[in-house]
C-alpha cells in the first residue's frame, strides 16, 4: 500500500452516505471507486442503507468523495460556517488545520473576513466538534448564523482601543520629551498593554501553534521597545515610550479603516433589504422589524420603499426597480400575480405582497450567502503567497537581530540606537497587505457584481473566465426567449396537428406547450399511456391511435416516412406530418455574441433542436452551431472542446444544462427564477448582459490583485531595508513611522481594491 | 418490472431513463445504461444485455 498523502495515521472507519445507487452495480461501481484510493484497506458498500463503510489508513477523505462522485454518484455532505479570529496570513494555516481535522472533506478560508465555510461529513463530526478543535489550537472559532454577520463589532473594538490609544499615545510623547520618563512610561502602559493586546495575543496564539505572524513582529517590536525603556529608565539611560506607544496608535489608525471598509462592503449586500416592514395583520396595518416577516404575511410597499420579502402581488399596481435581479435600473411594471423579489425598489403605486419566501430563503438572503461562499476563493496566485508569507516573519525578525547586532557590534551605536533600528525594521514589515492582496480584490469584485445581478457562486471561477476562449451557449431560453411559436406545419394526414396538440398539451417543455396552444389540444382528455422521454419527445394513445411527437431523429427510429421539421408527427407507426417552430432571439444575446467575438472568443451554439430553425438563428448571429444534442451531448461537447485544450463555458438555464454546466471550465446559469440554491453553475447572471459584467469584472479582479501583490512586495523591499537604516542619517525610518507606513500599506491594498480604476 | 436492455438489471418505469425505439418503451437504471442503448440499439436488442457499461 503506497505511504498515502497527509500525515500517516492509523486506520480507522469512516461512514458515507452514499447518493444515486438504484442498482447492485452501482453499489459495486462504487466499491471498486473506493478501493481504487490510495490509502484505503478496505470498503463495503450497502445498497439497501446507501451507506460506504471505508476503512481508511491514510486516505484524505477528500479523495474519498471525489472517487464517489467520479464515479458518477455523490455524498451527502454538510456545508458549514465558522467565524474564526486570525489573521489574514494565518488562512493557509487554518486551512491546513481544518483540513487535517476527521470528518471534514474540504474548507475553504476568507483571510479578508475570517470565514470559513467547511465541507463535512455529518456522520463522523459536528460543526461544534471543529470549532472545539479550532479553539483548543489557539483559533478561537464560533459557529457563525447565517443571518447576521457579526462584523460591526470588530470595527467597534477597533475604534475603542483607538480612542485609548489616542489618549495616552500623544500624552506619553509629551510627558517623554518634558523629561518626566516615569510618567511617560505610565502613560504608554495602557496603549502598549490595553490598546496592543490584540497583537500580544496574538502572537502568544502563533507561539503556542509554533509560528509565527504579523502580531508577533508587531508584539516583539513594542515590548522590546517598551521593556528596554522601562530598564533603561532604572539605569537612568534614554528611554523611548513613545516609539511604543506611537507605534501602537499608528497601526490601530490601519487596522480601523480596515474593519470599516469590510463592514461596509458586507453592510452593502445586507443592506438590500429594509430594516422595517409593514404587514396586515388581522386586517390591520403593523409595522414589524424584516425579519418577523413570514410566509403567508401581506406586505403593505409604498412608492419609494423596499420590498422586504419574496412574494407575489396581491393586488395592486406599480413600477418595481430590479436592479437587485437583473441589474437593469429600468423599472418594470407589476400587478396582481407578478412576483417580485426582496431588495427591489417600489419606484411608483402602491403593491400589496403576498409573501412566498422570507428570511433565510427570500433572494436576497441566498445572494448573500452565495457572495460570502465566493469570497474565500483561493485563486492561483495564493499558493505563492502563502509560500511568502510563511517565511516572511521568520525572515523580519532574523533581518530585525542582524540590524541590532551590525549596528551595535559593527558600526558601534549605542544599544538604544540599534535597538530602534531593530524595533524599526519589525514594525516596518507588512505581511498583511500580502495576506490581504487577494481576498480583498475578490470580495469587491463578488459584491459589486452581486450588485449587477451577476451572483458568483464560485469565486475561483471569476479567475478562471478570464482564459475561457469558448463559449458555449445553449440556444433556447437562452440565447432565445424560450417562448417558441409554431410558424408553419404540413399535415401528411388530416387531424395529425389535433393528434399531436392533445398528447403534447400533457408536457410542460415549452415546445410542447407551444404546439397545444396552437391547435387547442382538444382531446387532451382521451390520452392514455402518457410517456415523457426527456430530450426526445412525448407519446401518448389517443382513442385507437397510437402519436408520438418529438424531434425528427426520435420520430425516424421509431417510424416509417421520411420525419423532417423542427418537430415531426407519427400516428400509428407512420409519419403523419411536422412542424416548424421559430423562437425569437433576445437583443441582449445579439450584444453579446457580438462583444465576445469583439474580443477575439469563440462562439459555439448548442443546441436540442435539429430543425432549420437552430440555423437561422446561428446564421443570424454569425457563430457555429452544434444542433440536435440532448443534454449529455452538451456536456459531451464540453468535454470534447476541453480535451482539445480549449477553456470552455457553457452558458445555459442552470437547470436542463446542469451536467454541461458542471463539465465547464465555468459554467454560467441564465436564472429565470430567483432561487438560486436551485441552479447549477458557477455564476449566476439575471439578464446575458451579466456575461459582460462578469468578464470585465474577471479582468479588473485579476488585475487588482496583481498590483496589490506588486505594491505589498515591493513595500516590504524599500520600506524595511530604510527601516534598518541603510540611508542612516539621510533617511531615518524612527519605529513609530514605520508601523504607520506599514498600516497605511495594508490600508492602501483595501483602498486600491475598491478603487473603481 | 421491465429489464434495463443494456446491464439486465430490473427497473421501475417510472426511471427518468428511458426512450422510445421502434415503437417500444425500453427503461434503464441509469443514464450511463441509455446512453450506451442509444449508442447502438440494435446491438443490445439483437444480443441481450451485456452488464454494466464501463465508461
Amino acid at each position: 500500500m503506497p505511504e498515502g498523502r497527509g500525515p500517516l495515521r492509523l486506520s480507522r472507519e469512516e461512514q458515507l452516505r452514499v447518493v444515486g445507487m438504484h442498482c447492485a452495480t452501482c453499489a459495486t461501481t462504487v466499491t471498486k471507486a473506493l478501493k481504487g484510493v490510495d490509502g484505503v484497506v478496505d470498503a463495503n458498500v450497502n445498497l439497501a442503507s446507501g451507506t460506504a463503510k471505508v476503512v481508511v489508513s491514510g486516505a484524505r477523505l477528500r479523495d474519498l468523495v471525489e472517487a464517489v462522485r467520479r464515479a458518477g454518484y455523490d455524498v451527502v455532505t454538510e456545508r458549514v460556517r465558522l467565524r474564526i479570529s486570525m489573521n489574514p496570513e494565518d488562512s493557509r494555516r487554518v486551512l491546513d488545520l481544518l483540513e487535517g481535522l476527521e470528518g471534514v472533506v474540504r474548507a475553504s478560508v476568507s483571510p479578508g473576513t475570517g470565514e470559513a465555510v467547511v465541507e463535512i461529513n455529518p456522520y463522523s463530526t459536528s460543526v461544534e466538534a471543529i470549532a472545539e478543535a479550532l479553539t483548543s489550537r489557539g483559533f478561537r472559532a464560533s459557529v457563525e448564523s447565517r443571518a447576521a454577520p457579526a462584523r460591526r463589532s470588530e470595527l467597534r473594538e477597533y475604534v475603542r482601543s483607538l480612542a485609548v490609544a489616542w489618549s495616552f499615545g500623544p500624552l506619553t510623547l509629551f510627558l517623554q520629551y518634558t523629561s518626566r520618563p516615569l510618567l511617560a512610561m505610565m502613560a504608554s502602559a495602557p496603549v502598549v498593554f490595553y490598546a496592543g493586546l490584540r497583537y500580544h495575543l496574538g502572537a502568544y496564539r502563533a507561539l503556542r501553534n509554533r509560528t509565527t505572524n504579523m502580531d508577533t513582529l508587531v508584539s516583539t517590536a513594542t515590548l522590546v521597545a517598551w521593556l528596554y525603556s522601562a530598564y533603561s529608565l532604572a539605569a537612568h539611560g534614554p528611554v523611548f515610550f513613545d516609539a511604543a506607544s506611537l507605534l501602537i496608535s499608528f497601526l490601530l489608525i490601519g487596522k480601523t479603516i480596515e474593519a470599516y471598509i469590510k463592514e461596509r462592503l458586507s453592510a452593502e449586500v445586507a443592506g438590500l433589504l429594509p430594516q422595517r416592514a409593514r404587514v396586515l395583520r388581522d386586517g390591520r396595518e403593523v409595522e414589524v422589524g424584516a425579519d418577523e416577516v413570514k410566509v403567508g404575511d401581506m406586505l403593505l410597499v409604498r412608492a419609494g420603499e423596499t420590498i422586504a420579502a419574496d412574494g407575489v402581488v396581491d393586488d395592486g399596481k406599480g413600477e418595481v426597480e430590479e436592479s437587485v435581479l437583473t441589474g437593469e435600473p429600468m423599472p418594470v411594471l407589476k400587478s396582481k400575480g407578478s412576483p417580485v423579489v426582496g431588495g427591489s425598489r417600489l419606484v411608483s403605486g402602491f403593491l400589496k405582497v403576498y409573501v412566498t419566501r422570507s428570511g433565510e430563503r427570500t433572494y436576497v438572503a441566498q445572494l448573500m450567502t452565495a457572495v460570502r461562499d465566493a469570497e474565500a476563493a483561493r485563486l492561483r496566485v495564493q499558493d505563492l503567497v502563502d509560500r511568502v508569507a510563511a517565511a516572511f516573519t521568520p525572515t523580519i525578525i532574523a533581518v530585525a537581530a542582524v540590524t541590532f547586532l551590525a549596528w551595535h557590534f559593527a558600526l558601534g551605536a549605542p544599544t538604544a540606537r540599534a535597538l530602534l533600528f531593530a524595533v524599526a525594521v519589525l514594525a516596518s514589515a507588512c505581511p498583511c497587505a500580502l495576506g490581504l492582496a487577494t481576498p480583498m480584490a475578490v470580495l469587491v469584485s463578488v459584491h459589486r457584481l452581486a450588485r449587477r445581478g451577476v451572483v458568483v457562486k464560485d469565486g475561483e471561477a471569476l479567475e478562471r473566465v478570464r482564459d475561457v476562449n469558448v463559449f458555449v451557449i445553449d440556444k433556447t431560453g437562452t440565447l432565445t426567449e424560450g417562448r417558441p411559436r409554431v410558424v408553419s406545419f404540413t399535415e401528411l394526414e388530416p387531424g395529425a396537428m389535433d393528434l399531436a396538440s392533445s398528447v403534447e398539451a400533457l408536457s410542460s417543455h415549452p415546445v410542447a406547450r407551444a404546439i397545444a396552444e396552437r391547435f387547442g389540444g382538444g382531446l387532451s382528455g382521451q390520452v392514455r399511456e402518457f410517456n415523457e422521454f426527456p430530450g426526445d419527445g412525448v407519446s401518448g394513445v389517443v382513442g385507437d391511435r397510437q402519436v408520438i411527437v418529438g424531434r425528427p431523429e426520435f420520430i425516424a427510429q421509431n417510424c416509417e416516412g421520411e420525419a423532417r421539421g423542427d418537430v415531426a408527427v407519427c400516428v400509428d407507426g407512420r409519419v403523419a406530418g411536422w412542424l416548424t417552430l421559430e423562437d425569437p432571439v433576445r437583443p441582449e444575446a445579439k450584444e453579446l455574441v457580438g462583444y465576445l467575438k469583439g474580443i477575439g472568443r469563440r462562439v459555439i451554439i448548442a443546441t436540442g433542436d435539429s430543425g432549420p430553425s437552430a440555423d437561422l438563428v446561428a446564421s443570424g448571429l454569425g457563430v457555429e452551431l452544434v444542433k440536435g444534442l440532448t443534454p449529455d451531448g452538451k456536456a459531451e461537447l464540453v468535454r470534447k472542446l476541453r480535451g482539445e485544450g480549449h477553456r470552455v463555458a457553457f452558458i445555459g438555464d442552470g437547470v436542463n444544462d446542469a451536467v454541461a454546466e458542471r463539465e465547464a471550465d465555468v459554467g454560467i446559469a441564465l436564472a429565470g427564477g430567483t432561487d438560486i440554491a436551485k441552479y447549477a453553475g458557477d455564476v449566476i447572471v439575471g439578464s446575458l448582459r451579466g456575461v459582460e459584467d462578469l468578464l470585465r469584472e474577471s479582468r479588473v479582479a485579476v488585475r487588482k490583485v496583481k498590483e496589490n501583490l506588486a505594491w505589498a512586495f515591493g513595500y516590504n523591499s524599500v520600506l524595511v531595508p530604510l527601516a534598518a537604516g541603510m540611508l542612516y542619517p539621510a533617511v531615518y525610518i524612527s519605529p513609530p513611522y514605520a508601523a504607520l507606513a506599514m498600516s497605511m500599506s495594508s490600508v492602501i491594498v483595501s483602498l486600491w481594491s475598491l478603487a473603481p480604476l | 418490472m421491465p429489464v434495463d436492455p443494456v446491464c439486465g438489471m430490473e427497473v421501475k418505469e417510472s426511471t427518468p431513463f428511458k426512450t422510445m425505439y421502434k415503437g417500444r418503451t425500453y427503461y434503464f437504471c441509469s443514464d450511463a445504461c441509455l446512453r450506451e442503448f442509444r449508442r447502438d440499439p440494435e446491438r443490445y436488442l439483437r444480443e441481450g444485455p451485456k452488464g454494466m457499461p464501463s465508461a
